[in-house]
This record gives C-alpha cells, sequence and structure tokens, in this order.
C-alpha cells in the first residue's frame, strides 16, 4: 500500500506544479499549451547544473530564471505581437523539447540520458519508507494552498480572473490586463520550474529526452477539467496520478493477459474521459480575451 | 472662462480618432458640480467616446481633461479613478461569473486579503446603504439587467466618486426600472456627486437633467444649456441637425424620444384569408437564448406590423427562433399562411415566405468574412437541390442589381460583408429578406445602432413591404419605435405575452406590463 502512495506522490507531485502553473494562466485568459516546454527545460536544467556545479539550489535557481525568461518570450509574442496563443505555446513546447536535446547533444555529444550523482533533498529517514521523497514533495500542498489564497482571496486573484474573463471590465477600474497576464505567465515560469526540477531531480536523478511525456499537456487539461479552480484542478491531477500509478500496477498484474500499449494508454483514455466530464458538468469553459469592444457603437 | 470654483470637469480640445474614423475632434465643455448633465446625440456622435476619454479608457490624441482644476493624464483610468471619475458602461462590465461582492472588492483599494464571510458583510453594507436590493453572495450572470445595472453604479461608488458617468443607462430599462433610476441618480446629487448621463431620448432628458449638452458627428453642438431655457422641439433640431432628409413627423418624434405619444399613422391594411402568422398555445423548453415560451398566443394578418415589446430578455429571442425553428417547441402550433409548420425544417418555412432579419446583424445575419454576393445569395441555395450548380458570375450579377435596388453604398459585389458600416449591412440583409416572396418577415431589432437616415429607410421598407400584404413581426427594446411602426402591440415578460395593446398608445401603460405591474 505503501508504494503505490509513494508511486502516486512521486508521478502526481511535478504534474500539480505544472497544474497550478496551468490553472494561474487559464484564469488570466491564456491557453497556454506551452506548459510542456517549460517543464522539460525545468527538468534539463536542473540536471545539468547539478553535474556543471553540485549544488542543488543553484540548480533550482537556473531552472527558474530560464523558464520565467522563456514566459516572458511567451509573453511577449502573444500579448505584444498579438500572436495566436495556441500556436506560440506549442512552440513554445517545441522550443523546449528540441532546445533541451540540443543542449544535452551540445555537451556530451551523446543523445543518452544524464544522471546527476545526486538529486534535490529528501525528507529523510525518520518518515520511514516515506523518507525517499523529496522535500518538493512535502512543498507541494503548501503551494497549492497558496495558490488558492492567492487567487481566491486576494484582489490580485481577483484582477487576474477579470483580466482572463472580462478583460473590458478589468480595463475599466485601471488594471492592466496586460500586466496581469505577464505576471500570471511569470509565476506559471516559476512553479513549471519546479514542476520539471521534481520530475528529473526528485527520485530518479536522470534527465532524458522527452522525459516529460506530455505532462504539460496533461496539467493543460487538469486545468480544465478543475474548471481553472486550484483545488479541483489540483484533484483533477491527482486523479490522472493514480490512474497513471494504477496502470503501472495494472500492467504488473494483468501484463500477459491485457495488451501492454492499451494499459499505457490508460491515463490518456482517462484524460478524454475527463474533459468530457467536465464539458457536460459545466457546459465547457470559456475564457473572454476580446480586445474588440472599445468601439464607440 | 467661467468661475474655476464651480466647474468639476472641463475638456479641452478633446480629440479622438479610431484609425481613420474622428469619434471626437476637438470637444470643448465644463460642467458644473453637483449638478446633473445629461450628453445627447445620435449614434456615432461620439457620447460614447466621449464618456470613455473622460474616465481614461481611451486616450484622446490631443487636448486635456482637468477634474477640479487638475488635469488627469490621458487614457489612464487608475488616473481618472483617483481624481475621482467612475464610469458605468452601457453593456455592463462586470465578469459574470464573479459574485456582487467580488465586483465590489475588485475594483477597490482596501484589504489585498480577504475572507468570504468578511467580504460579504462587508459589501453587503455598501450595497444596503445604497439601497440596492441584492444579495452580496449572488453572482453576476444569475442577476437580471436592472440589478445589474444597480450594482454596476454600486461598484463605481466604492472609491469617492465626484464625477459619476452613466453610459446610456436607460437603454436596457423598462420606463419604470427608468424612473426608479433617475430617483437612485437625484439621492446621488443630494450627496455631492456630479452626475453625468448619456442618453439619446430627449423626454429622459427634460425629466432628469438639469443641463444637456449636445454632441453631432464628433463635434459640440450646443451646450451645456440649462434644460429649463429649452424645449423638446429645438432639442431635436440641435440633435439632428439640418438633416436634408424629410422625416415624417411621427418618426421624427419617435427618433429623438421627444414624442407626446400621439400616433396617427398605423393602420392596418388587413386582408381577407388565413392569417399569415398563427401561433396558437406556444410553449418552448428552456432555451439557451432566454427563457421558455410559455403558451404564448400570436396572429399576424397580411399588411400587418405587430411589435414585441418587452425588457430585453423576457423571451422575445425564444419566439423568433420557435418560428425559425431553432428551438424546441414543446406544445402548441404555429401556421404560416394556413399551413401547419409546427415541426416543419426551415427550409420548408422559407419556402413558404418566412423572412428573418436576426438580432445580431454581424453574427446571425452576415458572415462578415464572405463577400457581398455570397452573403446576400445564400438563401437562394435553400430554395434548390443540393447538389445544383451555382453560377457565381450570375449570381454577383443579380446581388449587383439588387443592392442597387437598395440603395447600399459598396464597391462591388466581392468584398468583404465586414467592410461595411452598420447601415449598409443592414441594408445588405433587407435586400436578401425582403423579396417578393416574402409573407411573414420577422424584424428582430432592425435599426439598432443604426444612425437617423438609415433607421427611417429601414422603417420605410417595413412599412412599403406591409402595403404590399406581408405580416410582419417586429421585435424592439426601444417603445418610441414600436409605438410609431406597430398597428398593435404585444408585450412579453417571462417567456409569456402579457397584454396586448392597439393605437393609440398609452406608453404608461405598455411600461407598467413590460414590468409586470398592471396585474
Amino acid at each position: 500500500m505503501h508504494d503505490i502512495i509513494i508511486a502516486i506522490l512521486r508521478s502526481g507531485t511535478p504534474l500539480i506544479y505544472v497544474t497550478l502553473a496551468a490553472v494561474i494562466a487559464q484564469r488570466a485568459g491564456i491557453w497556454h499549451l506551452g506548459l510542456e516546454g517549460l517543464m522539460i527545460v525545468g527538468a534539463c536544467a536542473t540536471i545539468l547544473t547539478i553535474v556543471a556545479t553540485g549544488s542543488v539550489f543553484i540548480a533550482l535557481c537556473v531552472a527558474i530564471v530560464l523558464c520565467v525568461l522563456m514566459s516572458i518570450l511567451f509573453w511577449f509574442v502573444v500579448e505584444k505581437l498579438k500572436a495566436n496563443q495556441i500556436i506560440a505555446g506549442l512552440g513554445l513546447t517545441g522550443l523546449g523539447l528540441g532546445g533541451t536535446a540540443f543542449a544535452v547533444e551540445a555537451i556530451f555529444g551523446t543523445q543518452a540520458a544524464v544522471s546527476a550523482e545526486f538529486g534535490l533533498p529528501r525528507i529523510g529517514p525518520m518518515f520511514g519508507s516515506y523518507g525517499v521523497l523529496s522535500i518538493l514533495v512535502v512543498l507541494m500542498p503548501v503551494c497549492v494552498i497558496f495558490m488558492w489564497v492567492l487567487l481566491r482571496r486576494t484582489r490580485f486573484g481577483l484582477r487576474l480572473a477579470a483580466s482572463g474573463e472580462h478583460p473590458f471590465a478589468a480595463r475599466s477600474v485601471g488594471v492592466r490586463t496586460d500586466l496581469m497576464r505577464l505576471a500570471a505567465l511569470m509565476i506559471g515560469g516559476v512553479l513549471c520550474a519546479i514542476g520539471g526540477a521534481e520530475l528529473a531531480a526528485g527520485s530518479l536523478q536522470i534527465f532524458s529526452q522527452n522525459m516529460t511525456a506530455g505532462r504539460g499537456f496533461m496539467a493543460f487539461t487538469a486545468a480544465i477539467f478543475g474548471a481553472g479552480q486550484p483545488i479541483g484542478a489540483t484533484l483533477a491531477a491527482v486523479f490522472f496520478a493514480v490512474v497513471g500509478a494504477a496502470g503501472i500496477r495494472a500492467q504488473l498484474v494483468f501484463g500477459d493477459r491485457v495488451p501492454h500499449d492499451l494499459l499505457l494508454g490508460l491515463p490518456y483514455i482517462a484524460t478524454i474521459f475527463g474533459i468530457w466530464l467536465s464539458a457536460k458538468l459545466r457546459g465547457g469553459t470559456k475564457a473572454v480575451t476580446g480586445f474588440g469592444e472599445l468601439r464607440d457603437s | 472662462m467661467v468661475d474655476g470654483d464651480t466647474i468639476v470637469l472641463q475638456c479641452r480640445d478633446i480629440s479622438v480618432h479610431y484609425g481613420d474614423v474622428v469619434a471626437l475632434s476637438d470637444l470643448s465643455v465644463a460642467f458644473d458640480r453637483g449638478k446633473i448633465h445629461a450628453v445627447v446625440g445620435q449614434n456615432g456622435a461620439g457620447k460614447t467616446t466621449f464618456a470613455r476619454a473622460v474616465a481614461g479608457l481611451v486616450s484622446a490624441q490631443n487636448g486635456q481633461i482637468l477634474i477640479d482644476g487638475k488635469a488627469i493624464p490621458p487614457g489612464n483610468v487608475s488616473g481618472a479613478r483617483q481624481a475621482g471619475v467612475e464610469l458605468v458602461h452601457q453593456s455592463f462590465a462586470l465578469p459574470p461569473s464573479f459574485s456582487v461582492a467580488e465586483t465590489m472588492q475588485f475594483g477597490a483599494q482596501n484589504r489585498a486579503v480577504y475572507s468570504r464571510k468578511g467580504l460579504e458583510k462587508r459589501w453587503q453594507k455598501h450595497l444596503d446603504a445604497l439601497d440596492v436590493k441584492v444579495s452580496a453572495g449572488q453572482r453576476i450572470r444569475d442577476l437580471p439587467v436592472e440589478t445589474q445595472q444597480s450594482v454596476e453604479i454600486a461598484r463605481a461608488l466604492v472609491t469617492k466618486a465626484r464625477v459619476l458617468i452613466l453610459d446610456e443607462p436607460t437603454a436596457v430599462l423598462s420606463p419604470e426600472g427608468t424612473a426608479k433610476l433617475f430617483e437612485r441618480v437625484r439621492r446621488l446629487q443630494e450627496i455631492g456627486v456630479t452626475v453625468i448621463l448619456i442618453l439619446h431620448k430627449i423626454r429622459e432628458v427634460l425629466a432628469i437633467a438639469d443641463t444637456v449638452t449636445v454632441l453631432r458627428g464628433g463635434l459640440l453642438v450646443e451646450g451645456p444649456i440649462d434644460t429649463s431655457g429649452i424645449d423638446a422641439a429645438r432639442l431635436s433640431e440641435l440633435i439632428i441637425g439640418p438633416d436634408l432628409r424629410v422625416v415624417d413627423e411621427d418618426d421624427r418624434a419617435a427618433l429623438t424620444g421627444s414624442a407626446a405619444v400621439a400616433h396617427t399613422t398605423a393602420m392596418k391594411e388587413a386582408a381577407d384569408g388565413p392569417p399569415v402568422l398563427d401561433v396558437r398555445s406556444l410553449s418552448t423548453r428552456v432555451d439557451p437564448d432566454g427563457p421558455a415560451l410559455d403558451t404564448v398566443d400570436l396572429t399576424i394578418a397580411a399588411g400587418e406590423i405587430v411589435g414585441v415589446a418587452g425588457v430585453e430578455g423576457n423571451g422575445q429571442r425564444t419566439l423568433v427562433r420557435a418560428i425559425s425553428a431553432l428551438a424546441d417547441v414543446s406544445a402548441g402550433t404555429i401556421e404560416l399562411d394556413g399551413v401547419t409548420m409546427t415541426d416543419a425544417a426551415m427550409k420548408a418555412r422559407r419556402l413558404a415566405g418566412l423572412r428573418v432579419i436576426p438580432f445580431e446583424r454581424n453574427v446571425e445575419g452576415l458572415s462578415l468574412s464572405s463577400t457581398l454576393w455570397q452573403n446576400w445569395s445564400i438563401r437562394m441555395l435553400l430554395e434548390r437541390s443540393i447538389l445544383a450548380f451555382i453560377q457565381p458570375a450570375e449570381l454577383r450579377k443579380r446581388c449587383n442589381d439588387a443592392l442597387d435596388i437598395w440603395d447600399v453604398r459598396y464597391d462591388n459585389v466581392s468584398q468583404l460583408a465586414g467592410s461595411l458600416s452598420g447601415g449598409n449591412a443592414q441594408k445588405v440583409i433587407l435586400a436578401r429578406e425582403m423579396d417578393d416572396q416574402a409573407r411573414l418577415i420577422i424584424a428582430a431589432q432592425p435599426t439598432r445602432g443604426l444612425d437617423i437616415g438609415a433607421t427611417s429607410f429601414v422603417w420605410d421598407s417595413l412599412r412599403k413591404a406591409k402595403h404590399r400584404g406581408c405580416g410582419i413581426l417586429f421585435i424592439s427594446s426601444d417603445l418610441d419605435e414600436i409605438m410609431d411602426v406597430c398597428d398593435r402591440v404585444v408585450v412579453m415578460l417571462s417567456g409569456r405575452i402579457v397584454e396586448a395593446f392597439e393605437p393609440p398608445y398609452d406608453l404608461k401603460k405598455i411600461g407598467a406590463a413590460m414590468t409586470g405591474l398592471s396585474k
């Protein structure tokens, strides 16, 4: 039983961090499909910096700075250059996936996985078998609650939500919607960096190409599933993690009778089911991104 | 210059352009403190732009706006709000998923972090103090428009507002709601708030305002003038200007809302035979566009214009959708020209002569990214087999002829519909929908957003169709227009037809029926 919970926490924590990034972006009115790219950059930067400097702290800082810079780039492209959010987001993902592969190839001359000698600090043997979990797993619930307070119980959160739902209303009370979006994306960048760091250095201490394996898109889905609410989206992410862990368990148990590929696809089938369910319950989520209202009728 | 102490808001030479379009040019005007000011003008006169420029939502290309003698930075909402300027929008700027309390909070300055209970308690006090009857925990999307407006006014008063601008606040209100709003405005005046009302009805201006300022085509015509020194006729002249079009007296009164409401032109040309439209005990399921219809009875004879009055959102859209085969009918029948069409598809109904001028010109009426000839000829596609060939060259030519007859101003039929102005776009729809085979024409808000010339063109067209023997269902939220054009008026409230009126109309009675007070 314990090993299942540990497996869920390990696979779920990176996903939850990135889900929170998806939530804050969605509330600000941005369909953020660049999460995958930010996450893998966070993962890659963490491992490479640990290898280069031997400091986990510096590694986290580098990952965060890189992801925030990429988020600012994304903001500039969609907000200032008015590029299509979906295309720009997919571009960001491509940049992350390709850029990290290129970086590894350029530094080590091979595309093989890079492993670090150590990863993030663990919580220690005093927690028994849970001691193998990293400190970011413990930090995760704190972060979820912090995001809930920030988005649901502060004026900043209200203004952010207004910028996404009704930009004209936000501008009518003097809110700079472009800056709110910048703030949302930068906070999202930090969260993606942490999620990527946890993925690469939380348990495995390894970076391999495309190791995020669609988690950024899953996080995007969880945010929609949770209707843009931090708690709801986190629960959706936990649901995906549970389904994923169950899929692995199912491979061990039924692997000889049920096709392997079908079991691997279980989380994705659950994702599709989740989207359908959330659309059915709410009639779909809406994010207004209108700039055309300022015309005299 | 006027004595600086009494002036609260002064505009000096403000000009605003949107691209090539000049919305305001060199407007200089000053408003006295503690009074109720009206700003009037036709559509496109620059009223809304003026309001938004003062509130900092649009940036004036040149000129200065001074509050209490101090210039506020242009295009800066926070700066304008700090100076005490608040704007209530025509279509309210409230995020629909927010609760009332959250709406108040997000524009306020105090307490960055809150608890939900504390928040609702705090703002409930504010709402109670302003006598807005709403619970702070309710969501905006669940509120009726009149309450939304009160909430937005309360929202505007969370800070120390000294100048409150209301942009066409009466457009969404019933006469009853308007009276309540005016009471509220007077109370605000008593506590020292200067109120600027953007209006377009002369009757309302004379009822509430101390001064009136007239804009036309982005220019100041006159003002502020004391309302005690001006009458409706003179004011309507200022608003319309030296328009060369000869406008019928009743039309003129309806256009400016200055009518003493004596309608003389309404008369039926009733013909024999079955009614063009016969709706009996029609009920529908709940519709995404409004409340369900509840046992609606409605007949329209050939050569008759029947108006549907009502506050928006009381089932007018559902009625149109039911007649055009879009809503789910649960009971009752619809007959067109004596033929039962309750379950018939739109194709059969169109072939029977149903034509629709829809509510949303740019969404339902036209495909803005298609060409004029495509938009114009789309209805013919229904009349033929789905596999029939089309000949674009011939359609273009026929479209060309039709649009010329309807006096559409355009370059060529291959230009996109989105490039036309509102009035011309509406004429394209008229050219398509008001052909010779039309029997029943549904005109849903056909004049909304049009200027005076285009508005009277639409009315003329409808009257011509009526003389040809068409039945017309005319839906509008403008009572003056309805009373001028229609031979009979029915009032919708919550999906039901609650009362019917024949000329001569009594504005008060219709208004009472709209709000459910007459029963």
